[in-house]
């Protein structure tokens, strides 16, 4: 039973990922919709970070001891002047540990 | 040869470009295998959930709606609830990847996770061989490491003291922001990407299980009707 409720939930997330991979699948996308689309990923991705930092504990948190704060804007600020993923992560991630665990 | 080598190096490429969310899940993917096994689901049971439904947020939840006798229309509704974020992937991906090959769209497509989603915002993303290896290096080297976790969380989860709180979700929230803000370049992009901020947390606050589709669906329309806004403005 349960091994089949695992199997149903497969079933679910595939076909959430998989849907619109279909080329068969009858919708086209028209220029607005690719224009809406195109904020997509900043949108998410931002809707994912942003509670990440903002958020603890069901709560907004936006004390200055909130090191996910400070990390974030040395990371905003570092992804804005290198362009590099790499220093930004660095920076970003130094800030953070030695905020927490200094 | 040569392009064999070029292959390999796209794989690796990305599962480097990978590496700081595949380590950034630890925590989830521990918590998630010693959850699984403390509410009685076998080793198996716990494993085949990360195999083959691959999705954090969905494991977690269903796990405890199952354990708590949950009906079984109450935890696929749920996990479909979670999952309809990816509506909003596959839109995205569709004009590059519903052309290709059937394997690769079913690979890449099982695969196409927040994070591998992440990684898809360059231009030429999925557009030729190289970038389709690079994907499955990204997408694939996240799968095994998050099965890795669970396993771990499996084996060891009882002992082992609750990772969740170090704080590697920072991890994510830096990589995010650095995918991000270089693509910021209009007006209506920094519209739609501080809505989305906003939104969020908003929804967030009130614990709105849609909350991140429907953030990430208000900042898109926010960046259109600035453009749009603009336009007749000038």
């Amino acid at each position: 039973m349960t091994l089949l409720t695992i199997v149903l939930l497969a079933c679910i997330t595939f076909s959430t990922r998989y849907l619109f991979l279909e080329g068969r699948l009858p919708i086209r996308l028209g220029p607005n919709l690719k224009h809406l689309l195109s904020y997509s990923g900043p949108a998410v991705l931002i809707a994912i970070a942003a509670p990440i930092i903002l958020v603890h504990d069901q709560h907004l948190d936006i004390a200055l001891d909130n090191s996910y704060i400070w990390g974030a804007v040395v990371a905003i600020l570092a992804a804005y002047k290198t362009r590099s993923i790499y220093w930004t992560i660095g920076l970003g991630m130094l800030v953070f540990v030695l905020l927490n665990y200094l | 040869m040569n392009s064999q080598r070029g292959l390999l190096g796209a794989l690796s490429k990305g599962t480097v470009d990978m590496l700081p969310l595949s380590l950034a899940v630890l925590p989830w993917g521990i918590l998630f295998g010693s959850l699984a096994v403390q509410r009685g689901f076998s080793w198996l049971e716990a494993q085949l959930f990360s195999g083959i439904v691959f999705g954090g947020a969905v494991q977690i939840v269903t796990v405890e709606l199952i354990a708590d006798n949950a009906s079984l229309l109450t935890v696929l509704f749920s996990s479909f609830v979670i999952s309809s974020r990816h509506f909003l992937y596959g839109l995205t991906l569709r004009e590059r990847l519903s052309p290709k090959p059937l394997r690769w769209r079913l690979g890449l497509g099982f695969l196409l996770t927040d994070e591998l989603f992440a990684l898809s915002g360059d231009r030429r993303a999925y557009k030729n061989r190289f970038r389709l290896y690079y994907a499955l290096g990204a997408g694939g080297s996240f799968y095994l490491a998050w099965n890795l976790w669970t396993f771990i969380g499996i084996v060891a989860g009882a002992s082992l003291p609750d990772l969740t709180e170090l704080g590697l979700d920072f991890a994510i929230a830096a990589t995010f922001i650095g995918l991000v803000v270089p693509e910021i370049k209009t007006l209506p992009a920094m519209v739609s990407v501080l809505v989305a901020a906003v939104a969020s947390v908003g929804f967030s606050l009130w614990e709105f299980e849609l909350g991140l589709v429907c953030a990430a669906i208000l900042a898109m329309l926010a960046g259109f009707v600035t453009a749009r806004l603009r336009r007749t403005a000038l």
